[in-house]
């Protein structure tokens, strides 16, 4: 059965071009029970205001566009659902410790640059060239990587890494859970160019585990684990590389 | 080239003394600051000077126990620097001197002491 | 092109923001008394060295009221300290070596390990400590 009730969305507002400051605008809007917060927003939209600017796209879950702050708490505003805050009020704002574009849309340029700094891509050693042969892989050796994988680029771990936000140096959760999805898989052997990102002060180092990356993450990715252990990797290449030959350091 | 962090030096002492402050210090403070001046489960001269010189002579125990101290001392000081830096304060050059000096500081001095309680025996 | 303007929000009392944030400073915060703790071993090992005068003012110290009642505190940082420690410890283990444990073998599983590790160390302290000690 799909009652009709009413619940007030207050949403943080920010154009730049007349707002000195961002503000609060508060929207009654009616609901069903399997109205998500998207689907209020963009209730919003449609036929109360206009101007409020937001990012979608997929609707489920799986672009990783839409993410938001609830009440403080980072989600996919796809998934999350209207029904599980009323009576209460909610309050929607634009992922924490991002520059603020307009309204919930924020700046990603700078998570964009260090994607791109993780090599996030196989790397295979030279004339190791398997031709049009496939490539095969034990079960094991896919489990090893399958979970950092499924990475959307949501950037809902860095709205919940207060690290990220103190300094934005750190390269952050998402990147560091790819780099170690590539660093983890039987396929690639790129790790000594991206071992210089791992032990980097803004690399693993900026790391304090406060363990928030892992709770948020929609798709279970665990970016915490990936960095911890590339402290352990990063504690080791730091010892070991006196023992390496010349050249090699 | 972005420089290498020192960072696994005072991580690997951090992780160090994180577990030994986990393993033995309940304990510790249990025997030591709660059942032994309360007498539960030991006598009322349990820790006396005589003893703890026999047991503190001893190089494992001396050493054993500067070593933990040491441990102590540099886990906290990771910990106090990074939470400073979490509360707002800049992890300057100073103030990394200042924790992890004041650390190998105490340490040194816990050695020192050990070292004296082992050679007179 | 020019770039728009953005707005960047502080970071002030961020931990107000999330409790699990509250906690994470907490968990940072024992170390502050596992520094003193190791404080007041040293002052100990320092007196014993000087001699037994020193020795029995602070072995008077530790026997007072109030010793007794701060050790309550020192004792529950230490205790929240190993436990926090014991949790996240499994993250710290590569999957490599997981692997080779059956199957089953998960993060809950190594930190029972951790915690029966912890209980039978903290054990044959106390009985080592029970008899060398009267």
């Amino acid at each position: 059965m799909s009652q009709t009730r009413t619940i007030v969305i207050e949403c943080l507002r920010f154009h730049p071009e007349t707002d000195e400051a961002p503000y609060y605008q508060s929207y009654e809007v009616p609901f069903t029970e399997e109205m998500s917060v998207l689907e209020g927003l963009q209730y919003i939209k449609d036929h109360l205001d206009g101007t409020l600017t937001f990012r979608w796209s997929c609707r489920m879950a799986i672009c990783g566009s839409c993410g938001c702050m609830v009440n403080d708490e980072p989600v996919l505003s796809c998934q999350t659902f209207l029904r599980d805050y009323h009576p209460a009020r909610i309050r929607v704002e634009p992922l924490a410790h991002f520059p603020i574009l307009r309204d919930l849309a924020i700046d990603q340029t700078d998570f964009l640059a260090k994607l791109e700094s993780v090599h996030p891509y196989l790397i295979p050693s030279t004339g190791d060239d398997p031709g049009d042969q496939p490539r095969h892989q034990t079960p094991d050796q896919v489990q090893d990587y399958l979970g950092y994988a499924q990475c959307i680029n949501c950037l809902l771990c860095y709205a919940a890494c207060p690290q990220y936000g103190l300094n934005d140096a750190f390269t952050g959760p998402a990147a560091l859970a790819l780099l170690h999805r590539y660093n983890a898989d039987s396929r690639d052997a790129g790790k000594d160019q991206r071992m210089e990102v791992i032990n980097a002060e803004e690399g693993v180092w900026g790391c304090t585990l406060v363990g928030e990356c892992s709770e948020v993450c929609p798709k279970h990715v665990d970016p915490a684990r990936a960095i911890n252990q590339n402290k352990i990797a990063s504690t080791q290449d730091y010892f070991l590389r006196f023992l390496k030959p010349r050249g090699r350091r | 080239m972005k420089p290498r962090s020192h960072e696994p030096i005072f991580w690997s002492l951090f992780g160090g003394g994180g577990m030994l402050a986990a393993l033995v210090g309940p304990i510790l403070v249990l025997i030591i600051g709660l059942l032994v001046p309360i007498g539960l489960g030991f006598g009322p001269e349990a820790m006396n000077y005589e003893q703890m010189r026999g047991l503190l002579g001893h190089p494992m125990m001396g050493f054993g126990l500067a070593i933990l101290i040491a441990l102590f001392f540099f886990h906290a000081a990771h910990r106090i620097l990074h939470t400073l830096h979490d509360l707002g304060v800049h992890a300057s050059e100073r103030l990394k001197l200042i924790c992890y000096g004041s650390a190998a500081g105490g340490s040194a001095l816990a050695v020192l002491v050990a070292l004296v309680l082992v050679l007179r025996g | 092109m020019n770039q728009p303007r953005t707005y960047t929000r502080g970071m002030q009392r961020w931990w107000l923001r999330r409790p699990s944030y509250r906690f994470y400073l907490l968990r940072e915060g024992t170390s502050v008394v596992i520094a003193l703790y190791g404080l007041f071993l040293l002052a100990g090992m320092a007196a014993l060295a000087v001699g037994p005068g020193a020795f029995e003012t602070w072995r008077g110290l530790l026997f007072s009221p109030l010793s007794w009642l701060l050790h309550l505190v020192v004792l529950a940082a230490f205790t929240f300290h190993a436990w926090t420690w014991f949790k996240v410890l499994p993250l710290t283990v590569p999957p490599v070596k997981t692997r080779r444990f059956p199957r089953g073998f998960t993060d809950a599983t190594l930190n029972r390990v951790a915690l029966w590790a912890w209980g039978v160390v903290s054990l044959v302290i106390l009985v080592a400590a029970m008899r060398g000690l009267q």
